[in-house]
């Protein structure tokens, strides 16, 4: 254990794991039992021992407390990784370790070469393996621990909290009066609606029909938490890319169960097949991505296909810089004496005309001389030109095409897109607030929305310079236009989504413009503002009674002072208020953006969008606690009715309240550079991020100032329209809030995105479908029995005419005996004379 | 005594069979039917007994074969016998035309 302390982060991800097992066969053995629970004895004392009619408490706290211990271990992890003074090969040794899972390719019986034997002998040095086998493994560094010790605490403390928010479920029955009745012959009314806030009817009047009875689900809400948080930490110590995948499925999975977690209500389920179906896209692309790496790299380690595609530091004789580059090469003409077997020979691209070769250079896994680097074309090779033995020879150079390199960089980046919901995939997201709160917390900040950011900063190695300013651009587009319709929603939790969606947008810009640094920065400090925030609007929701519309608020600082405090220190960090963890983050992000812009003038728009974009997010987020907290009540009558939390609620949000303000902090604390999480992570950056972005980078340093002044004055400016317009002229009603204009309207239709898909891709793929069902079947009136131009239709013509065919027949089947030797006879008597006259 | 030669006895084994399918064929009574069966059996042995006699290749063998087919007369009477005897257990009858369960 101590030889490797790495498996620490494994038991911390199986915790979960156990948990989610542990409740599931509970929860199965309960429903197996059922039907004996009038009886006692064994089995019907397993069915009370499982929970009963009414939900138990225990499997909650059981959840709770392997996830707490998963904290712990990953708070040890963190630390234990921070202090560990290993190098190189000692390090990977100690935090890392893989094994095959399922071996496709043989096992390499070959005779070792040379250099494999006396790698043997050093114990020290990791022996690079033959690919072709799936592997399950992990690889911790500074990345992966930060992540990972980020996702265990705020996992942590939104089991707290749900253990709370979630106690309605609790009950024997649960009645839930948002879920759509049949009342008579089919019709279908709705209890409430809370997609479109203009009309939504008052919770407060006396129901007009009884809700809809169901037993509670504590246990089950629990049981995909558990699943949920496993399937990201399997995904976040993953190093491999096959691995990623699996838990990246499950998450998509555990997301689906989560946001339908009100199954019976038609918007919760239409929200949970939305998330899977939009994610599917994603996912799609990510599997090509995959494919393409393994059929040219041979393997799915991202170490290792970092090794493939990028070139080591430097060749032993420094006369070439290669620094982890992608290396770019030409096939060379095939001379008039080739056969097929000819190996092909490929030459680098000329020197002053970069970025022009046709294929990318694949590196071994394993060198001669690993100390001793070649560069290609120079040592043994002569000149520049060097042969490409056959591809399965994966200790030898190979090239992939460059268009198939940059395919793989944007398909892993689609699958990121899904996930992380980026334009154009980022219509799920919104519509996944009908989970309950701590979902959306959990989904929105720690980890689903969390693991497309952290898989482009691992397989950062992968993407081509036009992949990374693919990235960038739908960073900024995503950044704006969610920024832009939070601006007007009323509902709390989906200004929280959208300014998600934001926030994201800023990651990707970040690393897509070369801030690897300060887009992994932000991903966990806006991990831990955004928990904050969302745990703060479940607290209002709560407090209200499941009441979302802002509107309706206002005044609530009195009555819930704890939220109120806490939701103003997340705000804060968001809008990037110096000194609290926000700001170093978006500071050095919008540095980095400023670098670029002024170093690519035709990039300009990098740059200008997320400043302005830092003014949106500051006016939105005060305009919601304005509203919310500020001010005189809009409803005297919820204001009435509304408590603050119970101390299992707003516990946790202190805590992320404190994470929120301290997570980023270096010395000196004014230094937006000094963060010591910055520094953490930059330890983890690839080589090659400020060798390629060097004159960026410098760019940035130089224009630090600027960018955080303006970013600054934009916030301020952003807070304080907000201020004046929502707490300083206090509107009283919320007539108030319904203006009119085009451009209003646009924004509340979310730019129309969903129309757009709609019109563009649902529609169309539903009129396909009914065509198909209507050549496919088309029944009359009598039973099995279609109109004939349909297929069905068709072929039960054809059966028809068989029945008809084969009744005929069975006349013949007297049964007689008589018949039968009769008709035997006569036969034998017919093909006799029918040989008579066919032989002469 | 002047050589028959052997198409009288074709001409017996042929009569014999017909006979023995006319009798399957028309008989009501299994035991009638079984009958039948009989003589078309021992037509088949008068004729294979004729090569025998005629046809210096089958010497041996079609006296061998006539042997064989009287046993498995036997057998097949006995094992026959046993059928309908069951059946008139069940059906009170021998009637073959009752015996009509396989009907399609």
């Amino acid at each position: 254990m101590f030889d490797v302390p790495g498996r620490i982060y494994v038991v911390a991800t199986l915790l979960p794991l156990a948990a989610f097992l542990v409740l599931l066969i509970a929860g199965a053995t309960r429903a197996f039992f059922r039907p004996f629970r009038k009886q006692g004895g064994f089995a019907g004392g397993m069915y009370w021992v499982c929970g009963g009619d009414k939900p138990l408490k225990t499997g909650a706290y059981l959840a709770t407390g392997c996830m707490a211990v998963a904290a712990g271990l990953g708070v040890l992890g963190l630390v234990w990784v921070l202090t560990d003074p290993s190098e190189g090969s000692i390090r990977a040794s100690k935090w890392a370790e893989r094994i095959d899972w399922v071996r496709i390719g043989p096992l390499d019986t070959s005779p070792q070469p040379e250099w494999e034997l006396q790698r043997a002998a050093d114990a020290t040095r990791a022996t690079p393996r033959l690919a072709l086998a799936l592997e399950v493994g992990y690889k911790i560094d500074q990345l992966t621990a930060v992540v990972f010790a980020m996702v265990t605490v705020i996992s942590t403390l939104i089991f707290l909290f749900s253990l709370g928010y979630m106690a309605d479920e609790v009950r024997e029955t649960v009645e839930d009066h948002q879920v759509v009745e049949r009342v008579g012959g089919g019709e279908t009314r709705r209890g409430g609606d809370k997609n479109h806030g203009d009309h939504s009817p008052s919770p407060h009047l006396p129901p007009s029909h009884s809700g809809f009875h169901r037993r509670g689900r504590f246990g089950r809400f629990f049981l995909f938490l558990s699943l949920f948080c496993f399937s990201m930490l399997n995904l976040v110590i993953a190093d491999n890319l096959f691995q990623v995948f699996v838990s990246w499925e499950l998450v998509g999975v555990c997301s689906f169960f989560l946001i339908g977690f009100y199954y019976e209500r038609p918007s919760a389920s239409a929200a949970a097949n939305k998330a899977f179906i939009v994610n599917r896209i994603g996912d799609a692309g990510f599997l090509v991505g995959i494919m393409v790496a393994w059929s040219y790299c041979g393997t799915l380690n991202i170490e290792e296909l970092t090794r493939r595609v990028r070139s080591p530091e430097a060749d032993s004789h420094g006369t070439y810089e290669l620094a982890s580059r992608v290396i770019r090469v030409n096939a060379d003409p095939i001379p008039a004496a080739a056969t097929a077997a000819t190996p092909r020979d490929y030459s680098l691209e000329p020197r002053d005309k970069p970025g022009t070769g046709s294929h990318v250079l694949l590196f071994p896994l394993a060198w001669e001389e690993p100390t001793h680097f070649h560069g290609p074309g120079y040592g043994k090779h002569k000149d520049n030109v060097f042969e490409v033995p056959p591809r399965s020879d994966y200790l030898t150079y190979g090239v992939m095409p460059y268009a198939l390199f940059v395919l793989m960089g944007l398909g892993i980046f689609l699958g990121c897109v899904g996930k992380s919901a980026q334009v154009p995939l980022q219509t799920w997201l919104p519509d996944a607030m009908e989970g309950p709160t701590p979902v959306s917390a959990l989904i929105h900040a720690a980890t689903m929305v969390a693991a497309g950011v952290y898989l482009v900063g691992r397989c950062y190695t992968l993407f081509a310079p036009e992949v990374l300013l693919t990235i960038a651009y739908i960073g900024v587009i995503t950044l704006f236009i969610s920024a832009t319709i939070a601006l007007v929603q009323t509902d709390i939790k989906r200004i929280l989504a959208y300014s998600t969606c934001s926030q994201l947008g800023f990651m990707m810009l970040a690393l897509g413009i070369g801030g690897w640094v300060a887009g992994l920065l932000h991903l966990i400090t806006h991990a831990f503002f955004k928990a904050l925030l969302f745990l703060c609007s479940g607290s209002v929701i709560h407090g209200c009674h499941h009441e979302q519309d802002i509107r309706k608020m206002g005044g609530l600082r009195r009555k819930m002072p704890v939220t109120a405090f806490t939701m103003l220190v997340g705000v804060l960090a968001i809008s990037g208020a110096p000194l609290l963890s926000g700001w170093y983050s978006k500071d050095q992000i919008l540095a980095t953006a400023m670098g670029y812009g002024i170093e690519h003038k035709q990039h300009i728009l990098l740059m200008v969008l997320p400043l302005v974009t830092t003014g949106l997010t500051a006016y939105y987020m005060f305009r919601l606690w304005f509203l919310t907290f500020a001010g005189k009540p809009r409803d005297t009558h919820l204001n009435e009715k509304a408590h603050e939390s119970p101390l299992v609620m707003t516990v946790p949000l202190v805590l992320l309240a404190a994470f929120s303000i301290g997570v980023a902090w270096g010395w000196p604390l004014w230094d937006a550079n000094a963060s010591y999480l910055g520094h953490v992570l930059e330890k983890a950056q690839p080589a090659f991020v400020p060798v390629q972005f060097a004159t960026e980078h410098h760019e940035a340093h130089e224009h630090h100032l600027t960018a955080g002044a303006l970013a600054l004055l934009l916030a301020v400016s952003g807070a304080w329209l907000a201020w004046w317009l929502f707490g300083w002229r206090q509107p009283a009603d919320m007539e108030m809030y319904r203006p009119g204009g085009p451009g209003y309207r646009f924004l509340h239709g979310k730019w129309y995105f969903d129309e757009l898909y709609d019109a563009a891709i649902v529609n169309p793929t539903i009129t396909l479908a009914k065509a198909a069902a209507a050549v496919d079947k088309a029944p009359t009136d009598r039973p099995r029995q279609f109109a004939l131009p349909t297929l069905d239709g068709i072929l039960n013509t054809a059966a028809e005419l068989f029945i008809v065919f084969g009744r005929s027949l069975r006349a013949v089947q007297t049964g007689q005996l008589r018949t039968y030797v009769l008709t035997l006879a006569l036969t034998a008597v017919a093909v006799l004379a029918i040989l008579t006259v066919l032989v002469k | 005594m002047s050589e028959l030669g052997m198409q009288p006895f074709l001409i017996l084994s042929a009569f014999i069979f017909a006979c023995g399918v006319v009798c399957i064929a028309t008989k009501r009574n299994a035991i009638g039917v079984l009958m039948g069966v009989e003589l078309v059996l021992n037509a088949a042995n008068i004729n294979v007994v004729a090569f025998a006699r005629f046809n210096p290749a089958f010497r041996l063998d079609g006296q061998v074969f006539a042997l064989m087919v009287i046993v498995l007369a036997a057998a097949e009477a006995a094992v026959a016998l046993a059928i309908i005897l069951n059946f008139y257990n069940n059906h009170a009858t021998v009637d073959v035309d009752s015996a009509d369960s396989l009907k399609g």
